[in-house]
C-alpha cells in the first residue's frame, strides 16, 4: 500500500510540473503586456514607467529565466508576487482557497450522497414511474448549464422569495461571531453548493443506476440469490457495494470539473473563491495569479485522485484480496 | 436498420428527445428564412416584453433586438459549433486510443499519460484559458473545446481496441500480413462504432453546454449570436427582464436534454446486449 | 498685486450645498468598491478604486468645485504672482497625520518634490514646469514655474497630488515600505482595516483639523465582485452608496425608481470622462478623411446615450468635454444622419473593405455599445467584425496600432493642456501606449495651437487658441467623439451632501451626513 502511494505520488509530481510548464507557456503566449496593464490602472503611462515595472516583476527577462524562477519557486510554495494585487501569489490563493474548498467539498457531498440515493432508489424500482421521476429529474439537472441554473436559483430564492442570500460569503457588515457565523455562512452556502452540486448529482444518480443494474446481472450476485439471501442484503451487501466502484472512480475524474463549475457558480454568486480568484486573473493577465490558480486546482485534483484511488483499494474486494 | 429502430422506439424519452432535437435543427435551417434581417438589427425599443407584439413574440433585448430571431440564429451556432467540436475531438481522441490500445507497452503507457495529463488539468479553466488566449471566436472556442474533450473518447477506444485486440480474427489478420494501419482501421475500429457514436451524441450535449459557458463569461465569438451570449448579456438585468435569460436557457436545457435522451436510445439500439440487462 | 482667493468666499461655495439642513453627526456609510483595489497608498497606486477609499485617508491642498474653481483643503488659502510663475500656498496650522505627528509644510516639499516625483507619472509631466518647491516656514509652500503653464492651478487635487508623510517614507524604498499597508494621511478617515475580498473599513478622525468634520463615524466599503450581487446589495439594504461605475448601466433605473433613492451624475466635472472610438489613420478605409466623418454621421450617439447610458451624460461635441474650461461649441457638427454617411461613402468610393472594432472589455455596457455602433455602421454600408479581447490584449493592441476602430475613454483632468493635447499632438506619436496618439493623428498647425494654449497666460489667449483647434480637429475626426460620459452615483436620500466637489466620491465623505 504504501509502495502503491509513493508511486502516485511521484506521478502526480511528474504531471504537475509538466502541467505548470504548459500552462507557462501558453500564458506567456498571450497577446497583452502586463506591464501596460498595470500602468493603465495606474492611470497614466510613460515609458520610464513602463521600464520600471517590467524590471521590477522580471518582465524583461528571458521567457525560460522566467519560468526557472517560476519552477525554482514552486519547490519552495513561492508561486511568486502578484504586481496587479501586490501580494504573494501564495497568500492570494490561500485566502481564497477555504471559501472554494467549503464550496466544492460541499458541493461534492450533497451530489455524491443524494446522487447515489437517488441512483439505488431508482434501480431498485426500474421501469416504475419513481425511477422514471428520478431520471428524468436528474437527466433535467444533467442538461441545465450551470450558470443558469445560478440565476434562476437567485431569481426565485433571493429576489423573488428573499430565502436565501443570493451573494457573498457571509453577510457583509453583519460582523456575526461563534455560532451565528457559521450559521450565516452555512445560509449563504445553501444555494451555490446546491446549484454546484445539482449537476454532479444527475451525474452521480445515473452512474450508480447503471452501475447497481449491471451488477445486479453479474453472476455472484446471481449464485447469492440463489442461495435464498434476502434481497436486501444481496442489494447492500454485494450489489451496492460493487456498483459503487465505478461512481468512485468517477468521483475522481469529476474533481477538475468541480473546480472549473466552481469558477461560474463563483462568478454567478460572488463567491470569494480561487475560482473567481482565476476569472479576475485572466482578465487581467495577472500571469502569477492564473499560474498558482492552475497550480494549486491541479494539485487538489490530483490530491483527489490519489484519494479516489486507495479508496478504490480499499472498497473494492477483488484488488484488497490480489 | 429497421432492427435498429424498433429497438430505438422502444425508448419513449430517445423518440421525444429526436423529435425536440429535429425541431432545434429545423429552427437552425430555416433561421435564415425565417428571419432574413440579422439577429443584432435593432429593431423595436429595448425591453419589450414577451407576447405584448405579435411581430416579436419572445419580446427585445437590451437593444431592442428581436429575441426569437435570436434564438433561431443562435441554434445554428450551438448546434454547429457542438457538432464540430465533437467531430475534431474524435478525429484526436480515436487514434491515440486506438494506438495507445493496440500496440500496448510503452506506446499505451505514453499516450495514456498524455490522455490522464489532459484529463487532470481542470476542464473548464482550461477552456477559458485557451480561448482567451487565442482570442475569442469560432475556431478558438471549437478547438479549446475539443482540447478539453477528447480525453474520453481516447480512453473508451483504447479500451474497446484493448478487447478485439485479442480477438481470433484479429490474431488471423495479423497472421496474415496485413499491415498495422489495415487491421486497426478495418479490422477494429468499425467494431468500436457503437459506443463511439453513443460517447459522441453525449459529447456533441456537453460541448453546447461548454460554449454556452465560455459566451455566458463574455468569451464566445462577438459576431455571432449564441444562446450563451444570449444569457450572458441579460444577466445584469435579470430582474427587469427575466425572459431575455429564460428563453436561451429553456433552449439550452431542450436540446442538450433531447441529445442527452438520443444517446440514451442509441445506447439501447446499438448495444442490445447491455440494454437487455437493464429490462 | 497678488490674486487673492479669500478664505470665506470658498467656504461659502460649499455652505451653499449645505444649508438646507443641519448636518448630524454619527452613523456609518456603506458604500460598493469596485473593483478590490490594488493598494490604498494614494502616492503609489491612483487608479480608480484606490483614489475612491483612499481619497478619504489622503488629502491635497486644493479641492475643486462643479465649475472646476479651486476650494481649499490643506491650503486654506494661496496666491499666484501676476506672471504666473510663483504659486504660494499657506496652510492650515493645526493639521495631523493619522499618528499623531504633525503636518507641514516639508511634507508639501517631500510629497511633490520627492516622492511623487518619482512615483507618479501624470503629476510627473506637469511638474516638468517646476523650477522649485519651496518651505519658506512651515505653514508656506511656494511653487516656482520655469514658464507660464496654464493648468497648473488644476493639479492640486488629491489624486494629482497626495499629501505623503515624509517622516514615514523619507529615505525608505517606497514600494516596500510596510507602511504602505497601513496608509496614514491627514484626511478625515482613518484605515482601520482591510480583508482581501471583503471589505475595507475606515473610521473618523476626531483630530481632523476643521472641527466638527466629519459627521461620519466609520466607512464601510463593500468588496462584491459581481455586478449583479452589487445591485442586489444595494437593494437588500446592504449598502447604502453605490459610486459611479459600481453597478451596470442597466441596473441603474431599476435601482432609481427604489424608494428613498437618488441619483447623481455629478461629481466628475474634474476628470471629464470623455468616449470616443480611435480611427487608424495610418491605413485602411479610416486613414480616409471622408470615411471618419461617415463613421461620425452614421453613429446614432443619442440612442446609445438612452438605451446604454440611461439618458446621462452627453452628446460629445468636440475633442474636449463641456465640463472641461475651454470648451466650444463653435465647432462642425455631426448629427444622426445615415444618408449623409451613405453619401460620403460614396464620394470616396469605399470598396467594401472590412474594419475590425474592437470594444472595450469594461463590462457590458462596452459591449452592446459596440454591437449597436456595429449594426449603425453595417446600415450605412460598412463590414464591421468585432474582434473580442480583455483588457491586456487591447492594451496591446492599441499601443501596437493593432485595430481600425477601437473603443476607449479618457480623463480631461479639467483643462486640454493635461487631457486633451496629448491625444492629438504628433510628437506622442510612439507604439508601446494606449494613451497617447495613437492614431496616428499629425498636423503641424494642431501642434503649434496646443503648444501655443498650454503657456498662454491670459485666459482669454488660451479660450481663443482653444477654439481654433476644436475647430481644425472636428473638421479632420482624427477619432470619432461618442459621449461624455456621465456615471452614476447611486445612494439612499437620508445621504447627504456625498457630491460637493468636481472630483465627486473620489474626494472622500469629509461632509457627507446621514440624516436620521
Amino acid at each position: 500500500m504504501l509502495r502503491f502511494i509513493a508511486m502516485r505520488l511521484v506521478k502526480a509530481a511528474i504531471i504537475l510540473i509538466a502541467i505548470v510548464t504548459l500552462n507557462f507557456f501558453l500564458i506567456h503566449a498571450a497577446p497583452g503586456d502586463p506591464a501596460a496593464v498595470m500602468a493603465g490602472e495606474a492611470g497614466a503611462a510613460d515609458d520610464i514607467f513602463l521600464e520600471q515595472l517590467r524590471e521590477q516583476f522580471g518582465l524583461d527577462k528571458p521567457l525560460l529565466t522566467q519560468l526557472g524562477l517560476y519552477l525554482g519557486g514552486i519547490i519552495q510554495l513561492d508561486l511568486g508576487f502578484s504586481y496587479r494585487q501586490q501580494m504573494p501569489v501564495a497568500d492570494l490563493i490561500f485566502d481564497r482557497l477555504p471559501a472554494t474548498l467549503l464550496l466544492t467539498m460541499t458541493a461534492f457531498v450533497i451530489s455524491l450522497v443524494l446522487g447515489t440515493l437517488a441512483g439505488v432508489l431508482a434501480s431498485a424500482r426500474v421501469g416504475k414511474w419513481s425511477d422514471t421521476l428520478i431520471s428524468t429529474v436528474a437527466l433535467l439537472f444533467y442538461a441545465t448549464p450551470l450558470y443558469w441554473a445560478a440565476l434562476m436559483a437567485v431569481l426565485i430564492f433571493s429576489v423573488q422569495l428573499n430565502w436565501l442570500p443570493g451573494f457573498g460569503y457571509e453577510t457583509v457588515g453583519g460582523n456575526y461571531e461563534g455560532l451565528d457565523r457559521v450559521i450565516d455562512i452555512a445560509k449563504h452556502l445553501i444555494l451555490p453548493a446546491t446549484t454546484l452540486g445539482l449537476f454532479f448529482m444527475a451525474v452521480y444518480m445515473r452512474m450508480t443506476r447503471a452501475s447497481m443494474l449491471e451488477v445486479s446481472t453479474l453472476d455472484f450476485v446471481k449464485t447469492a440469490r440463489a442461495k435464498g439471501l434476502k434481497p436486501s442484503i444481496i442489494q447492500r451487501r454485494h450489489v451496492f457495494r460493487n456498483a459503487l466502484l465505478p461512481v468512485v472512480t468517477l468521483a475522481g475524474l469529476q474533481a477538475g470539473q468541480l473546480v472549473g463549475g466552481a469558477v461560474l457558480t463563483e462568478t454567478v454568486f460572488a463567491w470569494p473563491g480561487i475560482g473567481r480568484l482565476m476569472f479576475e486573473a485572466l482578465a487581467q493577465r495577472d500571469y502569477n495569479v492564473l499560474l498558482g490558480v492552475f497550480f494549486v486546482s491541479a494539485a487538489m485534483v490530483l490530491l483527489f485522485n490519489l484519494i479516489t484511488d486507495i479508496l478504490y483499494r480499499v472498497v473494492d474486494p477483488r484488488i484488497r484480496a490480489s | 436498420m429497421t432492427d435498429f429502430w424498433k429497438r430505438y422506439q422502444r425508448n419513449r424519452g430517445a423518440v421525444i428527445g429526436l423529435i425536440i432535437l429535429l425541431a432545434v435543427v429545423l429552427v437552425a435551417v430555416l433561421a435564415p428564412v425565417l428571419f432574413p434581417q440579422s439577429p443584432w438589427k435593432m429593431v423595436q425599443r429595448p425591453f419589450l416584453p414577451p407576447f405584448a407584439m405579435e411581430r416579436f413574440p419572445l419580446g427585445t433585448d437590451t437593444l431592442g433586438r428581436n429575441v426569437l430571431a435570436g434564438l433561431a440564429h443562435g441554434a445554428q451556432v450551438s448546434l454547429l459549433v457542438g457538432l464540430i467540436s465533437t467531430l475534431v475531438s474524435l478525429v484526436i481522441g480515436i487514434p491515440i486510443g486506438a494506438l495507445a490500445g493496440y500496440f500496448g507497452g510503452w506506446v499505451d503507457d505514453a499516450l495514456m499519460r498524455f490522455t490522464e495529463f489532459f484529463q487532470t488539468v481542470p476542464n473548464f479553466a482550461l477552456a477559458i484559458v485557451l480561448v482567451a488566449i487565442f482570442e475569442p471566436s469560432v475556431q478558438s472556442i471549437v478547438g479549446a473545446i475539443a482540447i478539453v474533450s477528447w480525453p474520453p473518447v481516447a480512453r473508451l477506444v483504447r479500451g474497446e481496441v484493448l478487447s478485439l485486440r485479442s480477438r481470433e480474427y484479429v490474431e488471423a489478420a495479423i497472421l496474415s500480413g496485413q499491415t498495422n494501419a489495415t487491421i486497426i482501421w478495418r479490422q477494429i475500429l468499425p467494431n468500436t462504432l457503437s459506443p463511439i457514436i453513443v460517447l459522441a451524441s453525449l459529447m456533441v450535449a456537453t460541448a453546447i453546454l461548454l460554449e454556452s459557458s465560455l459566451s455566458f463569461l463574455g468569451l464566445g465569438d462577438p459576431n455571432l449570436m449564441s444562446w450563451g451570449y444570449m444569457i450572458g448579456a441579460a444577466r445584469t438585468v435579470i430582474r427587469q427582464a427575466w425572459w431575455l435569460s429564460f428563453f436561451p436557457g429553456l433552449a439550452i436545457v431542450l436540446t442538450v436534454l433531447a441529445l442527452n435522451l438520443i444517446g440514451e436510445g442509441l445506447n439501447d439500439a446499438l448495444n442490445p446486449r447491455l440494454s437487455r440487462k437493464g429490462k | 498685486m497678488l490674486k487673492k482667493l479669500s478664505l470665506l468666499a470658498a467656504t461659502f461655495i460649499v455652505a451653499t450645498g449645505t444649508a438646507l439642513a443641519d448636518p448630524v453627526s454619527g452613523g456609518r456609510a456603506n458604500a460598493v468598491i469596485q473593483p478590490e483595489p490594488p493598494s490604498l497608498m494614494l502616492g503609489l497606486v491612483q487608479n480608480g478604486p484606490t483614489q475612491m477609499v483612499a481619497g478619504n485617508l489622503y488629502e491635497s491642498l486644493l479641492r475643486y468645485g462643479p465649475d472646476l474653481e479651486p476650494l481649499p483643503q490643506l491650503a486654506k488659502s494661496w496666491e499666484i504672482s501676476e506672471d504666473g510663475l510663483t504659486y504660494t500656498f499657506h496652510l492650515y496650522d493645526n493639521v495631523k497625520w493619522h499618528d499623531g505627528k504633525p503636518f507641514s509644510a516639508e511634507d508639501v516639499v517631500f510629497s511633490a518634490d520627492v516622492f511623487l516625483r518619482e512615483t507618479h507619472p501624470r503629476l510627473r509631466q506637469s511638474l516638468k514646469y517646476v523650477e522649485s518647491i519651496t518651505a519658506p516656514d512651515a505653514n508656506t509652500v511656494v511653487f516656482k514655474l520655469n514658464e507660464p503653464f496654464g493648468p497648473f492651478i488644476g493639479i492640486f487635487e488629491v489624486g494629482t497630488m497626495p499629501m505623503i508623510p515624509k517622516h514615514i517614507y523619507e529615505g525608505t524604498d517606497y514600494k516596500a515600505n510596510p507602511a504602505n499597508n497601513t496608509p496614514i494621511g491627514t484626511g478625515p478617515f482613518k484605515f482601520v482595516e482591510w480583508t482581501k475580498g471583503s471589505h475595507i473599513l475606515l473610521t473618523k478622525n476626531e483630530d481632523y483639523y476643521i472641527d466638527g468634520l466629519p459627521y461620519l463615524d466609520e466607512i464601510y466599503w463593500h468588496i462584491i465582485p459581481d455586478a449583479a450581487s452589487r445591485s442586489v446589495a444595494f437593494e437588500t439594504g446592504v449598502v447604502d452608496i453605490l459610486p459611479g461605475g459600481s453597478v451596470e448601466n442597466f441596473d441603474v433605473p431599476r435601482l432609481t425608481a427604489m424608494e428613498n433613492t437618488c441619483v447623481t451624475d455629478k461629481g466628475w466635472e474634474f476628470i471629464g470622462p470623455l468616449s470616443w472610438m480611435w480611427l487608424n489613420n495610418r491605413e485602411g478605409p479610416t486613414a480616409d478623411k471622408r470615411f471618419r466623418q461617415a463613421v461620425m454621421y452614421a453613429m446614432d450617439r443619442e440612442f446609445a446615450k438612452d438605451a446604454l447610458w440611461n439618458g446621462l451624460g452627453k452628446v460629445a461635441q468636440s475633442p474636449v468635454s463641456s465640463s472641461t474650461r475651454f470648451f466650444s461649441d463653435d465647432v462642425s457638427q455631426y448629427p444622426y444622419d445615415p444618408d449623409k454617411a451613405r453619401a460620403l461613402l460614396e464620394e470616396m468610393g469605399y470598396d467594401g473593405t472590412p474594419v475590425r472594432l474592437l470594444p472595450l472589455p469594461y463590462g457590458e455596457t462596452w459591449q452592446r455599445w459596440a454591437e449597436a455602433i456595429k449594426q449603425n455602421l453595417e446600415e450605412v454600408g460598412v463590414k464591421v467584425e468585432i474582434v473580442a479581447t480583455d483588457v491586456a490584449g487591447w492594451n496591446q493592441k492599441i499601443s501596437d496600432w493593432d485595430y481600425d476602430l477601437a473603443f476607449t475613454y479618457l480623463y480631461q483632468y479639467g483643462d486640454p493642456a493635461l487631457g486633451v493635447a496629448r491625444t492629438y499632438v504628433s510628437s506622442n506619436i510612439a507604439k508601446g501606449s494606449p494613451w497617447n496618439n495613437v492614431e496616428g493623428y499629425e498636423n503641424a498647425k494642431v501642434d503649434e495651437l496646443f503648444a501655443k494654449a498650454a503657456t498662454a497666460v491670459s485666459k482669454e489667449e488660451r479660450q481663443a487658441l482653444y477654439t481654433e483647434v476644436q475647430q481644425i480637429l472636428t473638421d479632420d475626426v482624427p477619432v470619432a467623439w461618442l459621449l461624455e460620459l456621465g456615471f452614476p452615483t447611486i445612494y439612499r436620500c437620508n445621504v447627504k451632501d456625498l457630491v460637493t466637489t468636481a472630483i465627486g466620491v473620489n474626494d472622500g465623505f469629509r461632509d457627507a451626513y446621514i440624516e436620521k
